[in-house]
């Protein structure tokens, strides 16, 4: 597990990072979400060791990054934002030299290189120079370098920027299994990538954290309940109803194909009020009304609403 | 540390900067000894040695240019820093390899004393002491040089700064010999690298040039450990 507890990063009379807590448990795939400046960056940096900050704890398995650095590092592998790569180097003997650095066992290193090229489907270029690579296979590369000695902790720095899509698929699908055998902390100011991967996701603003939580939390959060109903009424005898309910604040008609169905999105205040919660309402004005309910649910909030109230609130 | 060592002869033999820096200083050295030695029928290497000693002013920054400040402008300082090696470690490293290719260079100019004995007479203790003298010059140099590309930015300002570092180091012995307050000549005779040298190349052992050279290095090696741990503080 890696937490970090009030940490804070001053560039001069700039703060870039202000008392940050946060702590990525084993096994799942974490985000760090933020716009560009938000100080993704920076606290990954902290978080591998690149740089110590200026005050507060970095915990890797419970000892201290800066008591205990050199046991610490072992446990992350780590790819910046641009992958530290040596161009005049095959993409083998990179690895190689990664794995040493990294203090694995001289024997075993050839066949957990050979191990870590197939995850990363680099074997076809192994002995290609790593500068004569696109773009995408050098991703690959930074990747690799962070899966050599096979480092509990695996953390990424915007991974799929620049990438073209297809790259980008390929990259997410590796994510993806390394969150079966790692614990993966990524940074990307991409929604739709953090929604698709992550189990917990951390948002930060101007340095500061915003928001934490699980992915399953995030819906059903706020003051605003959304609920999607297919109700066998006409549209015309249906709307007043449903805007004479004290709960209901907007109501957005859905197109159907059937003029004796109304398909609606409605806005309701998520308390209710003395009648009861909204769906309890719904179903007791549905019912005088003797119009059944086809179907209703109430829809999640999505991430990019979570992030936009948080980083308006921040 | 052997990590980084073999990293870096890799960064040099996979790319010109090794070949390039012993192909200028043995074509260098070279014309010195056509010059010095075959023209005129000398068999005086050790005069020979204190000529080739100013290649180390030219050239050193060759070896260096590279060693810290491309890691610094690529971002690979990243995996270096994130990984278990310390950071004395990392600048030994580096430091050796160009020491080695130093070495590998100095060896083959060992050509020039063969050469020599072939046709007249070698004194070999006095050989050997000149060479010493003249490896521990070139230590010296290298440690200035890796300190100097662990200040700068790019290889290029790295290269520049430390070439004006050697120049100055040169221009403060001709400096001392026109110095008129004594305290001052004496302290730039002190601190001098070619003034330290002048007992080698006169087949004298000298145990305080040692020391000396040998603190030099040191002390150049621990200032880039504290200049890149104080980066590393700064976040820089």
């Amino acid at each position: 597990m890696i937490e970090l507890r009030h940490v804070s990063k001053r560039y001069g009379a700039t703060e870039a990072v202000h008392d940050l807590s946060f702590s990525a448990p084993d096994g799942q795939i974490v985000g760090l979400l933020g716009q560009n400046g938000a100080g993704k960056t920076t606290t990954l940096n902290m978080l591998t060791g690149y740089f110590p900050p200026t005050s507060g704890q970095v915990l890797v398995n419970g000892m201290d990054m800066l008591a205990k650095s050199r046991q610490c590092k072992r446990c992350i592998g780590y790819l910046p934002e641009k992958p530290p790569l040596y161009d005049e180097m095959t993409v083998r003997g990179y690895l190689r030299f990664v794995c040493e650095l990294k203090e694995v066992e001289r024997r075993a290193i050839p066949g957990h290189v050979e191990d870590i090229m197939a995850i990363c489907g680099l074997t076809e270029v192994r002995e290609r120079l790593v500068g004569h690579l696109s773009k995408g296979y050098r991703q690959r590369v930074g990747i690799a370098q962070a899966l050599c000695g096979d480092p509990p902790v695996i953390v990424l720095d915007e991974p799929t920027v620049g990438l073209d899509p297809r790259q980008v698929v390929e990259i997410r699908q590796l994510m993806r299994e390394m969150g079966k055998r790692h614990t993966v902390l990524f940074s990307s100011h991409l929604l739709p990538e953090i929604q698709q991967l992550c189990q917990r996701v951390i948002i930060l603003h101007h340095g500061r954290l915003v928001r934490e939580a699980d992915m399953s939390e995030l819906s059903g959060e706020g003051t605003t309940l959304r609920l999607r109903a297919s109700i066998a009424m006409r549209e015309r005898t249906l709307l007043p109803a449903l805007k004479g309910l004290p709960c209901v604040r907007r109501v957005k008609v859905l197109p159907t194909p059937h003029a004796e169905i109304t398909e609606v999105e409605l806005e309701c205040d998520r308390q209710g009020g003395e009648r009861g919660d909204p769906q309890t309402q719904l179903f007791r004005l549905l019912c005088g009304l003797d119009a059944p309910i086809r179907m209703l649910y109430p829809l999640g909030d999505s991430l990019e609403e979570v992030f936009l109230r948080a980083t308006s609130e921040g | 540390m052997i990590s980084i060592w073999k990293r870096e002869m890799q960064g040099y033999f996979c790319t010109p900067v090794g070949y390039l820096f012993m192909g200028v200083f043995l074509a260098l050295a070279s014309v010195m000894f056509y010059l010095q030695i075959l023209k005129q029928r000398s068999s005086d290497l050790l005069t020979f040695i204190g000529q080739m000693s100013y290649l180390w002013m030219l050239l050193s920054p060759v070896l260096t240019m590279r060693l810290l400040a491309e890691e610094r402008q690529k971002r690979t300082d990243q995996l270096l820093l994130t990984s278990p090696v310390s950071l004395p470690g990392i600048v030994l490293g580096k430091y050796l390899a160009a020491v080695t290719v130093l070495l590998l260079t100095v060896a083959l100019t060992m050509v020039y004393a063969l050469i020599v004995a072939i046709y007249g007479q070698v004194y070999s203790g006095e050989l050997a002491v000149g060479l010493g003298g003249f490896v521990l010059q070139g230590c010296a140099f290298v440690a200035m040089d890796l300190m100097i590309s662990g200040f700068a930015g790019t290889p290029v300002s790295a290269a520049v700064l430390a070439f004006g570092g050697n120049f100055a180091l040169w221009i403060m012995d001709m400096v001392a010999g026109s110095v008129s307050i004594g305290f001052v000549a004496q302290a730039l005779d002190f601190f001098s690298l070619y003034a330290r040298n002048e007992p080698f190349l006169m087949g004298q052992l000298s145990f305080a040039s040692i020391g000396y050279d040998l603190s030099f290095i040191l002390g150049c090696l621990a200032i880039t450990v504290h200049a890149l741990d104080s980066r590393r503080y700064r976040g820089a």
